[in-house]
C-alpha cells in the first residue's frame, strides 16, 4: 500500500513489520520502520542520541549522517544499512511525524 | 537549515551545512588520500581491486576516499590520523572470502577482517597499520543452526544480537544470549573472537565457544574441534577435538578468518531476579570486591556482575556540564550529590539470581547477608523500578539489547571520544583500590574524569576504565593519546596489563607480554602467513 508523506512516497507494511530470516539464508531486505527499530530508534528519542522523526529533516542529511558518523554517533556501512534501505530509510524518517513516546535529554 | 531546532548535543543541530563538505570531523579530505601498505604501488593496489571486483561485483568494493569513510570512523584518540583503511571488500560467501584471500596473497595486498566493527572505543572498523583493505564480513549473517535441545547455535561473522534474538524470539525458542553493551548492532562472532563479556552467567564469551570454520591464509578452509570428522553430530558439543586445541589461536590474532562459529546459549531460567548493591563512598572499592569474590567463586553469583562507579553510570544519561562547570575537576562531592539524585551510589554493582522459586529464594539470604555487611545497600526492582540505570543492567543481565552506553560518547563536548581501558588483576579488594587509585591520579593529571567500572569474573577483575574525550578538540585529542598510553605503561610497571585494547595500542600492550610471547605468535604469523595479508599489526603480531 502507498502512501503519501509530505510530497514523498514510500512503502508502508500492512500489519507486523517484522520480515523473519529464516535458518541459513542471510537477512533480507528490510523496511524502514524496521531498520528504525532495530538500529536507529536504540539511540534517537531514547535519551542517547536527538529525536529524528516528525522534524523533517532532509533525506540527503539523514543519508550523509548515517554513512559518516556525525561526532558520537557510530558510521553505518552499506553492509550494515544497505544503500536501498538507506534510500527508503532516509525518505521515511524526512516524512515521518513525531512519536510521542520519543524523549531526547 | 533554519528549520531544525537546535538540539543542545549539537549532533545535528549547527552548521551542518558546512559541516556536509567538511567532512564532518571524519577526517576524511580528497588531499589526505589513506597511504598504501609498504612496499605497494598504486599498480598493485588497483590490480587487487579490480580482481576483488571481479569476485564480489563493482558494488561492494570500495576504493575512494569518500566511499570508504563508513569504514574509517573511530572514537579512539588518533591524533595523527594514522587508523585508516586504503579501501573495503564486503564477500557474502566463505567461497568469495577464499577467492578475496588469495588475490590478497597474490597482490600481495594486506586485509583487515571485521565482523560488523562495532567494538566501540576500540577502533571500529579501523585497521592498526596504514594500506590495509577492510574485509568486511557484515553481509555474511546466516544463521546456519540453532539447537534448541542442546542448546547450541552455528552461526556466520555478520549475524548480529539484534538478528540472533529475533530469531530465537520469532521461533520461541526458550535460548538467550548474553550482549556485549551494543548488542543492537554487535556480532556475536566478533565479540566472542575479541574475548569480549557480557552480563548473564555466560558472560565470559570464549568459554562457551564450540567450533570454528576458519579460511587460512592460504585460502583453505578448516575446522577446529569434532568440525572435520565427517558425520559428526558434536561439532558445537565437544569443544577440544583431538590433539592441540586450537580455537584459542584465531582469538585476538591474525592467523585466519574465521567463517563460522559455535556458540553455547543458555536456556532462559524459570526465575530471573536482578539486584543492584549500592555503596556510599569511593573508598569501598576492596569491601565490595572481598564481599563478591567468595560469592563468584562458589558460582552462587554466577553471572559477571558489574561494579558501576558513579561517574560512568552518570556518563551514559548525563552530560558533565550538568553536575560540574566546564573546565572544573569533577570532586567528589559533587558527583555524590549528582549520584544520590538519581537514586545511585557512588559504587553500584549490578548481579542477577538465575534458578527456579526455590533456588533463588535458598540463595538470596545468604548473598544479602554477605553484601549487606560490606556496607551495602541490597536493592531489587521492588525499590528500583523505574531508575533508567537499573532498568539499563536489569535489560542486559538478561540478554536484552540497548544501546545506553552510546550516551558515554557525549559526556565531555560533542565530539565522540572514548578510549577503553582494561587491565586485568585476580579478584582482590586489595589489587582494585591501587588500580583505581592509580587510574584516577593518571587520568585526573591529565584533565580527564574515572569514568570505570570492574567487571567481577570467576576469579578475575576486569577494570574497564572509559577514557572520555571530545575527538572535535585535537588539544585534548593529544592529551587523551597521552593519558592511554601512561595508562598502559604505568599499569604494566605494576603488573596489570590489558586483556584487550585498541587498535592505538597493540603493540605497546604487546610489548608488555614479552618478547618470547611476541616471538612464538611472530614464528607462527611467518609460517602460515608468509606474505602477511591477515590484518597485520592485529595484537601486535607482524610478519
Amino acid at each position: 500500500m502507498l502512501r503519501l508523506y509530505g510530497g514523498m512516497i514510500v512503502l508502508a507494511l500492512a500489519g507486523p513489520v517484522a520480515a523473519q530470516q529464516r535458518l541459513g539464508e542471510a537477512q533480507a531486505s528490510r523496511a524502514p520502520e524496521q531498520v528504525y527499530a532495530k538500529v536507529c530508534g536504540y539511540c534517537h528519542g531514547r535519551n542517547v542520541g536527538p529525536i529524528l522523526l516528525g522534524r523533517h529533516l532532509p533525506a540527503e542529511t539523514v543519508k550523509y549522517v548515517a554513512r559518516h558518523g556525525q561526532n558520537g554517533m557510530p558510521a553505518f556501512r552499506p553492509t550494515e544499512v544497505t544503500p536501498a534501505e538507506l534510500d527508503a530509510l532516509a525518505a521515511w524518517i524526512a516524512a515521518a511525524p513525531a512519536r510521542k513516546e520519543e524523549h531526547g535529554q | 537549515m533554519s528549520g531544525f531546532s537546535i538540539d543542545r548535543r549539537g549532533l545535528l543541530g549547527t552548521g551542518l551545512g558546512a559541516s556536509l563538505a567538511a567532512g564532518l570531523g571524519t577526517g576524511a579530505s580528497a588531499a589526505n588520500p589513506a597511504p598504501l601498505a609498504p612496499g605497494r604501488t598504486r599498480a598493485d593496489f588497483a590490480g587487487a581491486m579490480k580482481a576483488f571486483r571481479g569476485v564480489v561485483g563493482a558494488e561492494w568494493v570500495f576504493g575512494d576516499e569518500d566511499a570508504v569513510a563508513p569504514w574509517s570512523k573511530t572514537y579512539i584518540p588518533d591524533p595523527a590520523h594514522q587508523y585508516k583503511p586504503v579501501g573495503a571488500v564486503c564477500p557474502q560467501s566463505v567461497e568469495e572470502v577464499q577467492e578475496i584471500v588469495r588475490i590478497a596473497n597474490t597482490y600481495k595486498q594486506p586485509l583487515w577482517t571485521v565482523s560488523t566493527g562495532k567494538n566501540m572505543g576500540y577502533g571500529m572498523t579501523a585497521p592498526a597499520t596504514p594500506g590495509q583493505v577492510v574485509l568486511d564480513l557484515k553481509r555474511m549473517n546466516r544463521i546456519l543452526e540453532v539447537d534448541a535441545d542442546l542448546g547450541t547455535c552455528l552461526l556466520e561473522p555478520g549475524v548480529t544480537y539484534q538478528q540472533l534474538k529475533d530469531y530465537l524470539e520469532e521461533h520461541k525458542i526458550p535460548l538467550w544470549i548474553d550482549v556485549p553493551t551494543v548488542g543492537p548492532i554487535a556480532s556475536p562472532v566478533g565479540n566472542t573472537l575479541d574475548r569480549g563479556v557480557g552480563y548473564t552467567p555466560y558472560g565470559e564469551h570464549f568459554m562457551f565457544q564450540c567450533g570454528m570454520e576458519v579460511c587460512l591464509p592460504d585460502g583453505r578452509l578448516m575446522r577446529t574441534g569434532m568440525g572435520s570428522i565427517k558425520g559428526s553430530t558434536a561439532w558445537q558439543a565437544f569443544k577440544w577435538g583431538y590433539g592441540p586445541y586450537l580455537d584459542g589461536l584465531f582469538t585476538q590474532s591474525n592467523f585466519g578468518i574465521v567463517t563460522k562459529m559455535g556458540l553455547w546459549l543458555m536456556p532462559r531460567p524459570p526465575v530471573y531476579k536482578p539486584f543492584m548493591v549500592r555503596h556510599a563512598n569511593m573508598e569501598d572499592v576492596p569491601k565490595i570486591i572481598e564481599a563478591m569474590r567468595p560469592l563468584r567463586v562458589s558460582n552462587l553469583v554466577a553471572n559477571c556482575n558489574l561494579m558501576m562507579s558513579a561517574s560512568y553510570q552518570l556518563a551514559m544519561f548525563k552530560r558533565r556540564n550538568e553536575i560540574v562547570p566546564d573546565g572544573a575537576p569533577l570532586d567528589e562531592a559533587s558527583l555524590k550529590k549528582a549520584a544520590s539524585a538519581n537514586g545511585l551510589g557512588m559504587w553500584n554493582t549490578y548481579f542477577a539470581l538465575y534458578g527456579t522459586e526455590q533456588t533463588v529464594a535458598g540463595v538470596e539470604p545468604i548473598i544479602r547477608a554477605t553484601l549487606t555487611a560490606s556496607g551495602g545497600e541490597v536493592l531489587t526492582a521492588a525499590e528500583m523500578e523505574g531508575n533508567p540505570w537499573f532498568h539499563h543492567h536489569q535489560t542486559l543481565m538478561q540478554g536484552g539489547l540497548n544501546l545506553d552506553e552510546v550516551g558515554l560518547l557525549r559526556w565531555r563536548g560533542a565530539g565522540g571520544g572514548l578510549a577503553w581501558f582494561a587491565p586485568v588483576a585476580a579478584a582482590r579488594g586489595v589489587e582494585a583500590e591501587r588500580q583505581t587509585a592509580l587510574a584516577k591520579e593518571i587520568v585526573e593529571k591529565h584533565g580527564f574524569d574515572y569514568t570505570a567500572a570492574y567487571a567481577i569474573g570467576w576469579r578475575d577483575l576486569h577494570h574497564i576504565i572509559a577514557l572520555l574525550f571530545d575527538k572535535a578538540d585535537p588539544a585534548q585529542e593529544q592529551k587523551a593519546d597521552a593519558c592511554y598510553r601512561e595508562l598502559v605503561t604505568r599499569f604494566g610497571a605494576q603488573g596489570w596489563a590489558s586483556y584487550r585494547t585498541g587498535v592505538n595500542s597493540m603493540d605497546l600492550v604487546a610489548q608488555q607480554y614479552g618478547e618470547v610471547n611476541r616471538d612464538f605468535n611472530r614464528t607462527l604469523k611467518r609460517a602460515i602467513d608468509p606474505n602477511g595479508i591477515l590484518s597485520p599489526g592485529k595484537s601486535g603480531i607482524h610478519t
